[in-house]
């Protein structure tokens, strides 16, 4: 291998030949530079097949992190089972995929943590894009409140068994689901409306008024009194 | 005139009052959730009407000077005491995820800056780590100690705007402005390195985009030696204000397993003495060869979670001093073309190098289909986390940012009810969100 | 001299009028997102925007008439942000500060504005992401300037009368020799062909 360039000019123009560097494919096994040891959880993955058995669907071990791909019905037993017998006592994370397959189109994730053994896992469930509903986990964890709310509002998964599913970022006025593969990156003109042009104007449902030419009025007039005509502009 | 002017009431004449549906749900919720507080303030209660009409439903943002950002919340008073709080977001999203979707991994840097934009470099980093994990990229040792250096001038910037801030809103407006005159210092450090105040885009996968200069060096140097003494002399007038710790102590208490209950993270989660800091958790870059402590309280309120930043700032200024020490010369990127930019001198005089940077802007880094890997890292506000999912092609098929400020603003809907009004602000300031990020 | 259309008395009155109004803008910041931290460092001690008169940065939009949207705006805030605007006494001003507020930035996605001046009349934008102060100071230069331009007290409570728009600023430009203020003619004359 060549010496490393580092940051100086250089000088000679031998210096400057440049090496094809070796086509590896990027590693994702536990050889994986990155890969940390609180991910790798062999035996709560050996624990819970002994509990489960079958419930237990998939085990994907990708750069040391250990994802468990569970039976929808039974998460709430299983999230209960790693809090209490297992000490995943603290849910970091919680969203939803969307796979765009026709089976088994969203999976919801889970992201646990036992902070006293230093270990994480992840639990997937999977649904069908027809019936997207998955129990909630707010009753073992009370993290997950906000978090299913915001995977019905990015996905439409509900949630059964949430105390108040509601959307979280966007408005309820909005009838779409963003974060599924059909929406569109720059949304559907009209879905959201933007405020009027004048106070007490009708709401612009063209997202790009300006530069149609629906110039918003500076606001130099006050508005006239009750008995006054609006004078002709 | 004989007749009473009809003038525009609030409700305009039933125009639109903006998102009607979603004021009506926010109201819903506010009346059907179970607030405990209600039994304790009416004992008599049986549906008796409240003869003085204490109660009240107070709307507080999204735009107002202490929200620390546009975040609502929507209030039921009781007299002072806040009964039940909803707290409405969404006011700054954007649908990062749904970029992301578009985006090759490097185009996304930029994005990830704007998340956390009180410390955007622990963003970048956190972004390139999680990268390099699904992609299985190394980095060269001193772009990771030059990481690390940048990350904690970040930790100690995002700390002093919260300090700044947080003082500001209780009163106290001199220090907002010394505050922001060490974060002048940050900025010109960060100028002199990145090119940019702050909204850097520095790190790049499989490293940083260019490497320290001696200039940089010697202004981080000054920067450390100058600023734990500027902080002591903070701490002698702060710490014994009886104003500042009367407004703090015993302010939204959160015992350790609510704290774990609720999700919180960061110098929240320290706060109430839980021992959680993903530095010492699951370390990354070289935070396993340098020491450092990591400061801890048990009582829970909003003065402990007060010392444990001040504390995280002291911390951080001794980790930028061993790493200065332990600055190890070498390559500050990847040298894998497949993987990380070549350098710039590659770029320009070899036609590899440019094909190489060509390919790496349009399609770049590429992790095997179907990786999927999570990533966190200790940002100042918590545990900044991105999962990655990968279809094999240069954009990822599913970014999901963790965001340290949702899990906090969760536990602040909790520490709100039951609190008085007067102390909303300070616990605003004490869970310390950034919406940016929770609204991604 | 008395005459509302630009006699002596009233244009000097309006230059003393202007010249009050430019020199003690009350900002209101609309801070949303990263461009509001360059704007609390714009009115920290290194780039003092007190010693422009904007010192008072007034939250409540009833005592304000600068408007600085900082950030980028959601459809969802827009409606927030133009109710505070249409609170606002007159005159005001507005200055969308950043890419974001200008045309929605490095976001173009579904839920951010692409562009305040959608919805709002904005007088300048600062390009920048986020912008140095000293761009949001010369923003804040190019208002004043604006205002002083602007007529006040002549033709103002004619009613039933077009107002004309406000004159464009006049750009200071120095001749090569001195400093005298070259004349707006002298500026457009063709370029010489060799």
């Amino acid at each position: 291998m060549a010496e490393k360039l580092g940051n100086e000019r250089p000088k000679t123009p031998e210096a400057l030949k440049f090496y094809f560097t070796p086509v590896d494919p990027p590693r994702g096994d536990e050889l994986n530079p990155h890969a940390k040891a609180t991910t790798y959880v062999p035996e709560v993955v050996e624990a819970l097949k002994e509990r489960f058995g079958d419930v237990i669907e998939e085990v994907e071990l990708y750069a040391g992190e250990h994802t468990v791909r569970v039976h929808t019905d039974k998460i709430v037993e299983v999230c209960r089972f790693l809090k209490e017998e297992q000490g995943f006592n603290y849910l970091a994370d919680l969203g939803g995929i969307d796979r765009f397959t026709d089976e088994g189109r969203f999976e919801v994730f889970y992201n646990l943590v036992a902070i006293e053994r230093r270990k994480r896992i992840r639990l997937k469930v999977r649904v069908e894009e027809d019936n997207p509903v998955v129990p909630s986990v707010t009753s073992v964890y009370r993290a997950a409140n906000w978090n299913e709310r915001e995977c019905y509002d990015m996905f439409g998964i509900r949630f059964e068994g949430h105390p108040d599913l509601r959307r979280m970022y966007m408005p309820e006025d909005f009838e779409y689901h963003p974060l599924r593969k059909e929406f569109p990156l720059l949304g559907i003109p009209g879905s959201l409306p933007l405020p009027p042009q004048t106070p007490g104007g009708p709401l612009t449902y063209d997202p790009f008024a300006r530069a149609h030419g629906h110039v918003p009025p500076p606001g130099f007039e006050e508005p006239p009194a009750e008995d006054e005509e609006r004078s002709e502009h | 005139m004989s007749t009473a002017p009809n003038f525009v009431g609030p409700d305009r004449h039933g125009l639109f009052n903006f998102w009607p549906r979603h004021n009506e749900a926010i109201y819903r919720r506010l009346e059907t959730k179970h607030a405990w507080l209600e039994t304790r303030h009416h004992p008599g209660g049986d549906g008796q009407p409240d003869p003085l009409e204490h109660e009240m439903i107070l709307n507080i943002g999204p735009q107002h000077p202490a929200t620390h950002g546009v975040l609502r919340c929507i209030v039921k008073l009781d007299g002072e005491v806040m009964e039940k709080c909803v707290l409405d977001l969404g006011y700054l999203h954007r649908g990062l995820e749904k970029v992301a979707e578009h985006k090759t991994y490097q185009e996304f840097m930029p994005y990830t800056d704007r998340m956390d934009y009180l410390s955007p470099y622990s963003n970048n980093v956190a972004w390139c780590l999680a990268v390099e994990k699904v992609a299985g990229i190394e980095v060269p040792e001193r772009a990771q100690w030059i990481r690390m250096i940048m990350c904690e001038l970040a930790r100690i910037s995002s700390h002093l705007l919260w300090l700044g801030v947080g003082l500001m809103d209780a009163g106290a407006v001199s220090v907002f402005l010394w505050a922001f005159k060490y974060r002048e210092e940050i900025y010109s450090i960060f100028d002199e390195v990145c090119g940019a105040r702050f909204t850097v885009s520095h790190s790049r996968i499989g490293g940083l985009a260019s490497d320290l200069s001696p200039t940089a060096i010697a202004m981080i140097r000054r920067f450390v030696e100058e600023f734990p003494k500027e902080l002591a002399d903070w701490e002698k007038i702060i710490n014994r204000n009886k104003i500042w710790i009367d407004r703090n102590e015993g302010i939204g208490v959160l015992t350790a397993e609510e704290a774990i209950e609720l999700g919180v993270t960061g110098p929240n989660l320290r706060g109430s003495g839980v021992d959680y800091d993903i530095r010492r958790f699951e370390p990354y870059l070289k935070y396993d060869e340098v020491d450092f402590n990591i400061p801890i309280r048990t009582e829970g309120d909003s003065l402990a979670r007060y010392f444990v930043r001040m504390e995280e700032m002291k911390e951080s200024v001794r980790i930028i001093r061993q790493c200065l020490e332990r600055l190890p010369e070498g390559p500050i990127r990847n040298d894998n073309a497949k993987l990380a930019y070549p350098s710039k001198e590659e770029v320009y005089y070899a036609m590899e190098g440019m094909i190489h940077d060509f390919l790496y802007t349009d399609v770049g880094v590429c992790p095997p289909k179907g990786a999927h890997s999570y990533h966190a890292i200790e940002a100042p506000k918590g545990e900044l986390g991105f999962y990655i999912i990968s279809d094999g092609t240069g954009n990822p098929w599913r970014v999901r940012i963790k965001a340290p400020s949702f899990s906090n603003l969760q536990g602040l809907e909790y520490m709100m009810e039951g609190a008085m009004i007067g102390d909303m602000v300070i616990l605003i300031g004490t869970v310390d969100p950034v919406m940016g990020e929770a609204d991604k | 001299m008395l005459d509302l259309r630009e006699g002596f008395l009233t244009t000097r009155l309006d230059v003393v009028l202007n010249w009050a109004r430019s020199n003690s803008l009350m900002p209101m910041p609309m801070g949303l997102a990263c461009c509001a931290i360059e704007m609390m460092a714009f009115a920290g001690p290194k780039y003092d925007v007190a010693r422009f008169g904007s010192e008072a940065m007034r939250f409540s939009p009833r005592q304000a008439d600068l408007m600085i949207v900082a950030g980028w705006c959601t459809y969802k805030m827009a409606h927030a942000i133009r109710r505070i605007w249409d609170q606002m006494p007159d005159p005001k001003w507005c200055i969308a500060m950043g890419a974001c507020a200008s045309t929605g930035g490095m976001h173009r996605c579904y839920g951010v504005v692409q562009g305040v001046d959608n919805f709002l009349p904005v007088d300048v934008y600062i390009p920048g992401c986020p912008p140095r102060p000293e761009a949001v100071l010369h923003a804040l230069m190019d208002i004043q300037e604006k205002i002083r331009n602007e007529y006040s007290v002549a033709l103002d409570y004619a009613r039933g009368e077009p107002r004309p728009a406000a004159l464009p600023a006049r750009p200071h430009v120095l001749s090569p020799e001195g400093d005298e203020p070259v004349a707006r003619e002298v500026l457009h004359r063709p370029l010489k062909s060799t």
